[in-house]
């Protein structure tokens, strides 16, 4: 069968000149407020210091906490009705590589050398849902690579 | 369609598409609550076990995070499944030492089949025309139960009949268990390629009913009957790794191969001297070099044993068969021969295996104890790189389930000649075989099964058996289960295989041992098995096995491990040191009888084992679809291999559609040229010409097995698979529909257009 790799010429287009639309969230996440309180970003990422991806976690991950905390507020509530609905929340992606790129991204070794998350994502304590307030060219990781001295070899982050 | 009207072609569908669909679409995704805890992007390997066939090789499997398209309460959308993703070869497994064969690594096609059955069905058609009706779980044991109460109440328990795998597994036992208790004869059990000659003669020679484990890495010299041990035969992998050692795993020495067939072979184009004989008489070059050896003295003649007794005139040193003898029967010269006994002498350790075509004859039990026989001679009897049988674990003993006082079944010949003539069977169960499909039409199993009133299927796929059913409970797929193996052969200590689920259930699928076990304690006279499930049977079996590791026990060792191996007590060990009556007169060589006339039918038809599906029972995966034939780079299609020499004879050109032709039938197919075939043998290989396996196997190519004759090994009643004689006719010229990797015939087609 023929199918092309975008669903439509707008997203072709769109790809074509790197515009992507904001991501559309399901609920308004206030990543402040999980900051504030102190909750380390691995605990909800929890691939990031194993593996390639770091996650987005589900609604299980947040109901860890919220089967006891804030049940009071209206957001939660409606939480814990989908998960009693058998729902999960359709996060959307924020950052990511477009497939043409040929980039094979591995959050565990930046966490083992000690990046900041907020090198690469922008400081989310003020953010409510992730923005893409930090562009990932090719020369943002290069500059880094070469600033922390890691290798700088095309097969590093092209294969 | 010229690229001017394609290229705008899509430019309006392209448009219209972006005018139609606005806004992202992953709005619109509704993402369904995972069942289990899933880190994401981490990858896990677990244990599994390969059940594609009887090697019992271990796996390990890459499990991942997945995104799945459910259905729920009506509701599409997707759910993140921690689903596996990649099989490989188990590093520490005594049988399979890290390798898996390219059917074992494309068996995880198997659980994401788009045409897996997944829930119960029941017939809604007539029988064959594979139409049927959702129906619960419930209702689909609820029917079986009632069936088998009713054969209870009539007395008639012993018309419940039982089609299974051979094996000596715990699903196995489990089936026996179930059938002895209910009543009922223990199962019909059939393979195509099964061994039963080889076991036969093991049994006769060694008092060891079980293939022999082949010491390669030890080994100089090889000398292969037949056997494609590389490709398909025995243990493959087991064995590929043991001759990579035999040939270039010791510094300096490079041991040597030499085939013996008369149609070459994956293994066969391995080795370093391939002999062609005569189909039928690779017995006599074996009786030949003994007969060489002993005559020139080349190695000191061994005490009497049975393995040697078997031969007719082994103490006159088998005078019978003299050099000139042996050309004339076989066709290989005299001076090769004295060659061949001469390189088996002086590269010890030398090792002889016979298997495959070999064996496949009316005179099959005499190659085997033959070849048995030249290994007693060469002193090869559990040495470093000889032959020696794996200590196999008794799984009735180590569950301690007595053994089942049921009449032993009929051979499925018999059986289902039996069935067409309408008797026996009221109520029958299907388990993972397919003999409409393997067994040749003489045998009338399709007729057979026509007769049975109730057929139950435990398949995860429709093929042309489990379509004659009126009930199918599909069972998981084997990484969505508990999964088990007891290796016979391909380890030189004992093993037994065990892994639990990777993954959860894709579907309404249950594991079908659990649902026997269900169905014997919902019967009215409940069959009381000791077991509430399969894992506490394995949990049973496993521990009462000796701890493999110090401070562990054995059965979470083995989970964690995917096996266990270790030295066998003997009271756990199969006693497969069997009393068979030996044949009262010694064995002598026997004209092979074929089915047809030579005038008639002038060439010997060979189906073979193929690489890529083994006996048909992998058709249905497209990625052994795509897979080249090693010797003809052959893909997505079936073909006849002859030799260049008869082709020129027949006017026959590469790609050229012709008719095969037995006195059973005829089946058409391309002509593919080959040198490596002798000029009286064609040959075809088995797994295609499906008319009812998936949409990847269906109506592709033609089945070899239906113009096998029904010739049979007297010994042992196992078919004997190489004794049709053919004809060979021209239909026409290439249709393209044989196709060939890298070019050839498809290009060639265009060509000519």
């Amino acid at each position: 069968m023929f199918t092309t790799a975008r669903p439509t010429l707008g997203a072709a287009v769109n790809d074509f000149l790197n515009r992507r639309p904001d991501a559309q969230q399901p609920i308004e996440f206030p990543h402040n407020t999980h900051v504030g309180k102190g909750v380390m970003c691995e605990f909800c990422h929890e691939g990031v210091d194993k593996g390639p991806v770091a996650g987005i976690p589900g609604l299980r991950t947040c109901m860890i906490c919220h089967d006891a905390i804030a049940t009071d507020r209206p957001r939660i509530q409606q939480m814990a009705a989908m998960r009693d609905k058998g729902i999960d929340l359709a996060w959307q992606r924020v950052y990511g590589f477009a497939n043409e790129d040929h980039v094979k991204f591995n959050h565990a070794p930046h966490i083992r050398a000690k990046v900041e998350c907020s090198t690469c994502h922008g400081n989310v304590a003020e953010q409510t849902v992730a923005q893409r307030n930090v562009e990932h060219t090719m020369g943002f990781c290069v500059n880094c690579h070469n600033e922390r001295k890691a290798s700088i070899d095309c097969l590093t982050c092209h294969f | 369609m010229d690229r001017r009207s394609f290229i705008k072609l899509t430019a309006v569908t392209g448009t219209s598409a972006a005018l139609a669909s606005c806004g992202n679409p992953e709005n619109q995704i509704i993402r369904f609550l995972p069942g289990e805890d899933i880190v994401p992007g981490v990858a896990m390997w677990k244990p599994g076990v390969c059940p594609l066939c009887r090697a019992g090789c271990g796996l390990t499997v890459r499990v991942m995070d997945a995104d799945a398209d459910v259905l729920r309460n009506g509701q599409a959308g997707v759910v993140r499944v921690s689903a596996a993703k990649k099989l490989e070869g188990a590093p520490e497994h005594p049988v399979n030492s890290g390798g898996l064969c390219p059917r074992g690594q494309a068996g995880i096609q198997i659980t994401y089949h788009p045409d897996r059955v997944t829930q119960p069905l029941k017939r809604s058609g007539s029988r064959g025309d594979g139409r049927y009706d959702a129906i619960s779980w419930d209702d689909a044991i609820g029917e079986v139960v009632s069936r088998l109460n009713a054969l209870e109440a009539a007395g008639n328990q012993k018309s419940l009949a039982c089609l299974a795998r051979s094996g000596a597994n715990h699903r196995d036992v489990l089936i026996r268990q179930f059938l002895a208790r209910f009543g009922a004869p223990l199962p019909v059990t059939y393979e195509l390629f099964g061994d039963e000659v080889l076991r036969r003669a093991n049994a006769l020679s060694f008092g060891r009913e079980q293939l022999p484990t082949f010491d390669l890495a030890n080994a100089r010299h090889v000398l292969s009957f037949g056997a494609d041990l590389l490709g398909t035969w025995n243990s493959p992998v087991a064995q590929s790794v043991g001759y990579g050692q035999m040939r270039r795993g010791r510094p300096g020495m490079r041991g040597s191969f030499v085939q013996v067939e008369s149609r070459m072979s994956q293994t066969g184009a391995n080795a370093d001297e391939w002999v062609p004989v005569r189909p039928g008489t690779e017995g006599v070059l074996a009786v030949g070099l003994a007969h060489l050896i002993m005559a020139e003295k080349l190695l000191p003649v061994p005490p009497a044993s049975s393995a040697v007794r078997l031969l007719a005139g082994w103490n006159e040193g088998l005078a019978d068969y003299s050099p000139q003898r042996v050309e004339e029967i076989t066709g290989v010269p005299a001076v090769r021969l004295a060659r061949l006994a001469r390189r088996f002498v002086e590269e010890s350790p030398a090792v002889a295996i016979a298997g495959g075509p070999a064996l496949a004859h009316t005179n099959g039990i005499f190659t085997a104890l033959a070849v048995n026989a030249l290994n007693t001679l060469a002193g090869n009897i559990d040495r470093p790189g000889g032959i020696s049988f794996t200590p196999q674990l008794d799984v009735a003993a180590s569950v301690k389930a007595p053994a089942p006082g049921a009449p032993p079944a009929p051979a499925l010949a018999q059986w289902s000649v039996a069935l067409a003539s309408g008797s026996m069977a009221e109520v029958l169960f299907v388990d993972g075989v397919n003999p409409v499909f393997t067994a040749p039409p003489a045998w009338r199993v399709r007729e057979g099964l026509d007769k049975v009133p109730y057929i139950v299927s435990f398949g995860s796929f429709l093929d042309e058996t489990s379509v004659m059913a009126d009930l199918i409970l599909p069972d998981h797929s084997f990484l969505e289960s508990w999964m088990e193996a007891v290796p016979e052969s391909g380890a030189h200590t004992s093993v037994a295989s065990v892994a639990p689920a990777v993954m959860r259930p894709l579907y309404d699928t249950r594991a079908t041992p659990d649902v026997l076990l269900d169905i014997g304690s919902r019967l009215q006279r409940p069959l009381e098995l000791p077991w509430k499930s399969f894992e506490e049977m394995l949990a049973a079996s496993f521990g009462a096995l000796p701890p493999a590791t110090p401070d562990v026990d054995a059965w979470t060792d083995a989970q964690g491990k995917g096996m266990w191996s270790g030295t066998l007590p003997a009271a756990l060990a199969r006693q497969s040191v069997v009393a068979v009556n030996a044949p009262a007169v010694a064995q002598a060589y026997e004209e092979p009888r074929f089915d047809g006339e030579v005038s008639e039918y002038p060439f010997h038809f060979l189906p073979y084992p193929s690489s890529t599906f083994f006996d048909g029972s992998l058709a249905h995966l497209p990625w052994l679809q795509e897979m080249p034939d090693p010797m003809t780079s052959a893909m997505w299609s079936s073909w006849i291999e002859i030799n260049p020499s008869t082709a020129v004879k027949l006017g026959l050109g590469e790609g050229d559609v012709v008719e095969v032709a037995s006195t059973q039938g005829a089946i058409r197919g391309s002509m593919v040229i080959t040198p490596g075939i002798a000029p009286d043998v064609v040959a075809m290989p088995v797994g295609q010409g499906h008319r009812f396996f998936t949409r990847y196997a269906s109506g592709r190519g033609a089945n070899p097995m239906e113009i096998v004759a029904p010739l049979t090994e007297p010994v042992t009643g196992a078919l004997a698979w190489a004794a049709t004689r053919v004809r060979v006719s021209r239909v026409g010229p290439p249709d393209g529909r044989l196709i060939l990797f890298a070019g050839g015939m498809r290009e060639h087609v265009e060509q000519e257009r």
